[in-house]
């Protein structure tokens, strides 16, 4: 699994379209509301302004004090407080108004509540007040601004009833839609990397016939990884066919030959061909052995065989029967038992004692005279590491991975005797047991690392 | 002994029986799974010797219908396929062994042998003999005319299976099986270098040596 990806969902690319695309109609949605309630208000208190001015207008034109005092204690009289302030204070005499005191006002300004000594009287929040000089004194009148801040409060109940539900729903859907649609990308990602890591029974689950873009996606993939299983498949069974129809006339060489061992009479020298000859198709025989071995691992049939196996009596078996031929060859051949095991793992013995096989031949076909090749058994946690590290040329870095490919040789090995399928029968073979197989540098020589899973733990689907 | 051979190879079925007949078998060779089949049920055979690739009635379906009809005839599976589950699958058929081709006809030949003349199992012996020596499988002490041999339990073990099979051919290959457990082909000398090793025991000391060599074949320890 990718690190991090499925941690953050900031990199899902539904979920940050969404979440984009909420941010977005809410900065939108905020900008109208702001706008038009601003408008709104711009209109009110244009109105309002021009109706105060007005106001005050009305009064300024009345010339006799008395008079004045005459309409202003009937409008005192006619209408509340609460909608219009009137406070005339006249250079001589009582003042009048439907307020006890206001502050000094001469330009047009907003008048709250506060500032307005009223007594019991009710009052509104928030006036527009404007004063001005009339006949006989200075009037102050102000006009109620209940309206615009009625319409504030509409404004904030429209908001929160209309568009903050609007949001959560948008929101709630989006983010859902957005997490099956992540789930699906998951989905799809997670297969192609199974499939990419060998797996090429991996499918994308629960592909429906809908017509969306994500569906057909997983269409297509599982299509492509059937394809892919398919031509494996095909090319894996091509080749054991090769092989297969190859071991029938070479089976008829080596009869002819034996024949003509036995049943004629050959100089030295005729039987000394005659024996290459046979010893050739004998290698011959050994590399298509592998190569249907190896196809024939690679479909995984043998697993079923599988039963707990104690890797130490195949380990010691197999060092055992090389023990002589390491001795022949001047090789120091060592097995290390580390701790008391178990070292059971889910196996077949055959298959497990030819690992070994395969890795102590290499080493002494490839460590010079002298040399040595240790085998180690040990346990790593739960797992049963088995380590085999010799002294010899080792492997180059960049070629390691290219050796586990089939009839793959390096360079300085093609005069030496060997398939080429050594490596690759225990690549094939560490895979069936679901092992980790891991060539590195021993300074100097090469060390193969095969690290089995607890037996018990059960092998992988 | 009556031997069947059911190969559909045009060389290596007439060679398989030309060899056979030298060694003076009595042999019938069919090239068909279902000929082979109704011949075997009715030949009253020693020995079968049958490729696992036929036409007709593949070699493991064969065996499988022959035991089911309580036919114990001992077969021989030929196979140009050799992988374990292959193994597992002829054995579990019900042949009694497994050869995979190509073979030397060596092998052919000492395994029929091993097949045609299965060690009764009436009656566990205490010892075995061969000549002047003695193997005693219960004190596990092996003398020589009445000298003591001292054996690592790899030579006993592979002394206990040759004088087991006295006068029989063992083949490295049946050697490997038998007395390593080896099914697979590998590239070592273990098994002559036993041999070499029982024999500077067993037969070095002595006037006569008891474990042979069968050129092209394998070891045998001669009957008498």
């Amino acid at each position: 699994m990718t690190p991090g990806l499925p941690g953050n969902p900031l990199r899902s690319t539904p979920l940050r379209l969404t979440l984009i695309l909420i941010a977005i109609f809410t900065v939108s949605s905020l900008a109208i509301f702001s706008f038009s309630f601003l408008a709104v208000r711009q209109d009110f208190d244009d109105a309002l302004r021009e109706s105060v001015t007005q106001a005050l207008a009305s009064y300024q034109a009345i010339d006799e004090e008395e008079e004045l005092r005459e309409r202003l204690a009937a409008e005192v009289a006619a209408i509340p407080a609460e909608m219009t302030v009137l406070r005339f204070v006249p250079d001589a005499g009582a003042s009048v108004g439907n307020v006890d005191g206001l502050p000094d006002i001469d330009v047009l300004r907003v008048l709250s509540e506060g500032e307005i000594a009223a007594g019991t009287r009710a009052l509104s929040d928030s006036y527009l007040a404007i004063g001005g000089w009339v006949a006989g004194g200075h009037l102050v009148v102000a006009q109620t601004r209940e309206q615009v801040v009625e319409m504030g409060e509409l404004f904030l109940t429209v908001f929160l009833v209309g568009f903050l539900p609007t949001l959560a729903m948008a929101s709630a859907a989006g983010l859902a839609v957005a997490r099956r649609a992540r789930d699906r990308v998951e989905a799809i990602r997670g297969t192609l990397a199974e499939l990419t890591s060998g797996d090429l029974t991996a499918r994308v689950p629960d592909v429906t016939d809908a017509a969306d873009d994500l569906e057909q996606i997983g269409r297509a993939v599982n299509g492509m990884a059937r394809a892919q299983a398919t031509s494996t498949a095909s090319l894996r069974q091509i080749s054991a066919d090769i092989a297969h129809d190859l071991k029938t006339p070479i089976q008829r060489v080596a009869i002819q030959l034996e024949r003509l061992e036995s049943r004629t009479y050959l100089t030295a020298d005729q039987k000394g061909t005659v024996e290459a000859a046979r010893a050739e198709c004998d290698r011959i025989v050994r590399t298509f052995q592998s190569l249907l071995q190896i196809a024939q691992l690679e479909g995984g049939a043998v697993r079923d065989r599988f039963t707990p196996t104690d890797l130490r009596a195949v380990v010691s078996g197999v060092v055992d029967i090389y023990g002589p031929d390491a001795e022949a060859s001047g090789h120091d051949l060592r097995l290390d038992v580390v701790g008391a095991g178990p070292f059971d793992v889910n196996g077949d013995r055959q298959l497990l004692g030819q690992v070994l096989a395969n890795l102590i031949e290499n080493g002494l076909r490839h460590v010079p005279l002298g040399g040595r090749i240790v085998v180690t058994l040990a346990r790593e946690g739960p797992r049963a590491a088995l380590v085999v590290a010799d002294d010899g040329p080792g492997i180059p870095a960049e070629e390691r991975d290219l050796v586990l490919r089939r009839l793959y040789r390096l360079e300085r090995s093609r005069t030496t005797d060997g398939s080429g399928l050594g490596l690759s029968l225990v690549a094939a073979i560490a895979g069936l047991h679901d092992a980790t197989l891991s060539l590195g540098d021993a300074a100097p020589g090469l060390i193969v690392r095969l690290a089995f899973p607890a037996a018990g733990a059960g092998s992988k689907e | 002994m009556k031997i069947l051979v059911i190969e559909d190879d045009k060389t290596a079925g007439p060679y398989i029986v030309e060899g056979l007949r030298e060694e003076g078998h009595s042999v019938d060779l069919l090239a068909n799974g279902q000929d082979g089949l109704i011949q075997a049920t009715v030949g009253a055979y020693d020995v079968m010797v049958v490729d696992r690739m036929l036409p007709g009635l593949d070699g493991v379906s064969l065996v499988k219908t022959l035991r089911g009809a309580k036919n114990r005839t001992p077969v021989l599976l030929l196979t140009a396929l050799g992988g374990v589950d292959d193994r597992i699958e002829g054995l579990d058929a019900g042949a009694d062994d497994y050869l995979v081709k190509p073979f030397a006809f060596g092998e052919l030949k000492a395994r029929i042998a091993a097949l045609g003349r299965r060690p009764q199992m009436a009656e566990e012996p205490t010892a075995l003999r061969a000549r002047d020596l003695e193997m005693n499988l219960l004190t596990r002490k092996v003398t020589r005319g009445g000298t003591s041999i001292d054996l690592l339990p790899r030579e006993f073990a592979l002394l206990e299976h040759l004088l087991r099979r006295k006068g029989r051919v063992q083949t490295r290959t049946m050697l490997l099986e038998a007395v390593w457990d080896i099914h697979f082909d590998p590239q070592t000398n273990v098994v002559e270098t036993h041999v070499s090793r029982l024999r500077g025991k067993v037969d070095k000391p002595f006037d006569r040596d008891l474990i042979e060599t069968v050129r092209g074949a394998g070891y045998r320890i001669d009957a008498e």
